[in-house]
């Protein structure tokens, strides 16, 4: 027999006994006509997390699937270290007076503005047969190795003497803005005479190597060179064997000029300037305009000093100025 | 109503019995307005007047009239057939009866029959008209803009060789190969004639011309991203497979950077010179699949360009414009036989800069040699195509020396159109060569007993 029903029916419906208590919300969520659309909302949420999914797909999954582990390098901003480094190989075999003095040279200019210097010996570098002055293509790389946060490597060749010691690179030349009214566009790379020219429509900011010309072609013995990646295949092209072991008439300059006219990846990111803002001639061949050395130009280079043996005599007079000058000023 | 006509002649008219008798066929008398003043003898004389014909006139005659009534019954859609439901009466044959219950039923389901149509509808929509390869192609979806293959054809042709038939049929075949491919998948297919030109003859530097080549289609195509490089005697074995799928969407699993994993070369790696830094130091760069601009596969005696990947980057820019070099050229052509293979190994070797961004591929992902190319066996499993491992593209490399390129390209492509059939092929095939099988099987049969 089936219990009998009470005659005093409860006033409201007993509550479902189920052991899973169901909020009244998710159960009106779960009625039929309400179902549907649910199903078609989880649908398309998935869709578009399989489109998402799909975009992202290229970078983020493949990386988790990498073999070989990530070698751990340390990411240093370039820009975060002090703005730019002096580049000066010092010849091993040379005056170790002499050396002194022309590294106190770069040091004192480095202190007063804030910069950095690096002296590396041009027998350090793997040049081979070639000449040792090619070692400045790899010095410049080791200098950018070694300072990873600094954005100019100005490489000065010690046949140089900063003489203008007040005189701050940076500012002087090498900002964008007063970079871009500085450099000589339309000129040939070679005088006097070359088909390649300087680009007309740099930008400052685009520039990644500058230099000057003297009275025979490029220089190489004072020019700045912008950290980057561009800095790195630069340097690498212009060492590349084949060029050291074609002897060239004037080795790393004439390769210099060769690959600066060949190659317009890097011609496009060259700004030539006027020879006396980085490179002014106490003596040889400077450029018959604005090359030889007047009083504060902010370098004196004898390029021909080293190869004679006598620069210490040749920077005599002009050590003797700076001395006096800091002299001076003290 | 009296039904009888008027006794009198020329009387009122008694509709339904005083015209002729349905000599119309199923012409109703009321049609019959003209008639209004038909006496009985009027219309005998008529009817007799018809010589040759009965005066009766049997009804129904012809098909429709004989079956319209059987016909129209058994329709599914006759309105007599709801009266006369469940009376036991005919209902038409059994077979439109099935046919009548089905399309019941469908009409039932069409909730959820409807729904299955359309999606099956807009399936084969999607896959018959072009709509697929749209989607491939869009750089949301499929991402095929990406992807350009330069196909290199009439190599070494023009001035310096004369182009046989077989020449011709081989370029034919490559190109509708790559050119279906790359429908596919919506990819790009860039055809340059590579044919010597006196613009490079007089420059010394014939079939260098790979690089402006690339750079001409980097410019021509400015949304992509990847330029596939292919020689003319290569064939793409398994048009199935998309470059996604094959290779980029897993780039840093199917790579590997370090060359020493394969280094027929035995390049020195990684460099350890210290002025370097140390991402140019890392065996394998930075890691990360960003800095990878370059996919070359490796054969048994360095790399191959007959097959390789270059990616839109300011590092390929570099590369490109310094690959050829007067000097380099100038020192190394004798020696360079390959021309900017051999470049490129020696600028891998020499410049540090390029290391951290060339990833190598398998050889067989990209570029699977047949037997005759790296040994004659063709048994390598770095190098040579196995069947059985569906590689992805053969490159009949150096076929034109000594070998037949003809033989071999048609060759690969029957294999490829066997390897590739769908079931209904496969199908086909399969019950021809079990009767084939069978037949030759009764014909040893019969020459044993007989022996």
């Amino acid at each position: 027999m089936p219990p009998r029903k009470t005659s005093r029916p409860p006033p409201y419906a007993a509550r479902n006994n189920s052991t899973l208590p169901i909020p009244p919300a998710l159960k009106n969520l779960l009625r039929r006509d309400k179902l549907r659309l649910v199903v078609v909302g989880i649908l398309g949420f998935l869709t578009v997390l399989w489109l998402l999914g799909r975009t992202g797909n290229d970078g983020g999954s493949a990386a988790q699937k990498a073999t070989t582990p990530v070698p751990k390098i340390p990411k240093v901003a370039i820009g975060s270290g002090p703005p730019v480094v002096i580049v000066t190989v010092i010849d091993g075999k040379a005056d170790p007076t002499w050396a002194a003095k022309i590294k106190k040279n770069r040091e004192d200019y480095a202190k007063k503005h804030g910069y950095l210097t690096f002296f590396p010996t041009n027998t350090q570098y793997p040049t081979g047969t070639s000449p040792l002055s090619w070692s400045k293509v790899p010095a410049l790389r080791h200098a950018m190795t070694l300072f990873p946060g600094s954005t100019y490597f100005w490489f000065l060749d010690s046949t140089a003497l900063i003489m203008n010691q007040a005189l701050d690179l940076q500012s002087h030349l090498l900002a964008p803005a007063k970079l871009e009214k500085l450099m000589i566009v339309n000129e040939p790379v070679v005088p006097p005479d070359s088909v390649i020219k300087t680009f007309g429509n740099l930008k400052g900011d685009r520039i990644d190597f500058i230099v000057t010309q003297d009275k025979e072609g490029l220089t190489a013995t004072s020019m700045v060179v912008r950290n980057g990646e561009w800095a790195k295949y630069f340097l690498d092209a212009w060492f590349d064997p084949i060029y050291r072991s074609y002897n060239f008439q004037r080795a790393e300059i004439h390769a210099l000029e060769h690959i600066v006219q060949w190659h317009g990846t890097i011609l496009a990111k060259l700004a030539l300037v006027p020879q006396n803002l980085l490179n002014a001639y106490g003596s040889g061949p400077a450029h018959a305009k604005y090359g030889t050395f007047k009083e504060g130009d902010l370098v004196a280079n004898f390029p021909a000093c080293a190869r004679d043996n006598k620069c210490a005599d040749e920077m005599k007079p002009f050590f003797d100025i700076l001395d006096g000058k800091s002299t001076g000023s003290n | 109503m009296s039904r009888s006509p008027s006794p009198r002649p020329g009387g009122w008219s008694s509709p339904g019995l005083n015209t002729a008798y349905d000599s119309g066929g199923r012409n109703s008398p009321f049609a019959n307005g003209g008639s209004q003043n038909v006496t009985w003898a009027a219309a005998q004389a008529r009817s007799a007047e018809v010589k040759g014909y009965p005066g009766f006139a049997p009804r129904n005659q012809g098909f429709l009239g004989r079956h319209f009534r059987k016909i129209s019954t058994s329709l599914p859609f006759s309105y007599g057939e709801k009266e006369k439901l469940g009376r036991g009466r005919y209902q038409g044959n059994k077979f439109v009866q099935i046919l009548n219950r089905i399309a019941w039923n469908l009409w039932r389901l069409r909730k959820i029959l409807g729904p299955v149509l359309l999606i099956l509808l807009t399936y084969t929509l999607f896959y018959v008209t072009p709509l697929h390869r749209v989607y491939r192609r869009s750089s949301w979806f499929g991402g095929g803009n990406k992807f350009v293959i330069i196909l290199a054809a009439n190599q070494g042709g023009g001035v310096m060789e004369w182009k046989g038939p077989r020449e011709w049929a081989i370029e034919r075949d490559s190109v509708k190969n790559k050119k279906k491919y790359t429908q596919k998948w919506g990819y790009d297919l860039e055809i340059v004639d590579m044919s010597t030109k006196k613009r490079y003859a007089h420059e010394w530097r014939e079939s260098w011309e790979k690089v402006d080549t690339i750079r001409n289609a980097m410019r021509k195509y400015p949304h992509a991203e990847w330029f596939w490089w292919l020689d003319t005697n290569t064939f793409i074995m398994e048009p199935t497979y998309s470059l996604q799928k094959h290779i980029f969407n897993s780039l840093n699993a199917v790579t590997y950077r370090d060359i020493n994993v394969f280094n027929p070369l035995n390049i020195t790696h990684p460099l350890t010179e210290e002025y370097l830094d140390v991402e140019t130091r890392s065996p394998i760069g930075d890691g990360k699949v960003d800095s990878i601009n370059m996919l070359v596969p490796q054969d048994c005696s360095g790399f191959n360009l007959g097959s390789f990947f270059v990616r839109r980057s300011v590092w390929t820019d570099r590369l490109l414009d310094i690959w050829w070099d007067p000097v380099g050229y100038e020192q190394k052509h004798m020696e360079w036989e390959h021309k900017e293979q051999d470049a490129l190994e020696y600028m891998y070797k020499n410049q540090p800069w390029i290391r951290p961004h060339v990833a190598f591929l398998h050889q067989r992902k990209i570029n699977s040699f047949p037997p005759g190319a790296c040994g004659d066996k063709g048994d390598d499993p770095h190098i040579h195509y196995k069947e059985k491992d569906r590689d992805f593209l053969v490159n009949m490399a150096g076929c034109e020396w000594g070998r037949d390129c003809w033989a071999e390209m048609y060759n690969y492509r029957q294999l490829s159109n066997r390897l590739n059939r769908n079931p209904w092929e496969k199908l086909k095939d399969w019950i021809s060569d079990s009767i084939k099988q069978h037949k030759a099987m009764r014909n040893t049969n019969k020459e044993e007993k007989k022996g």
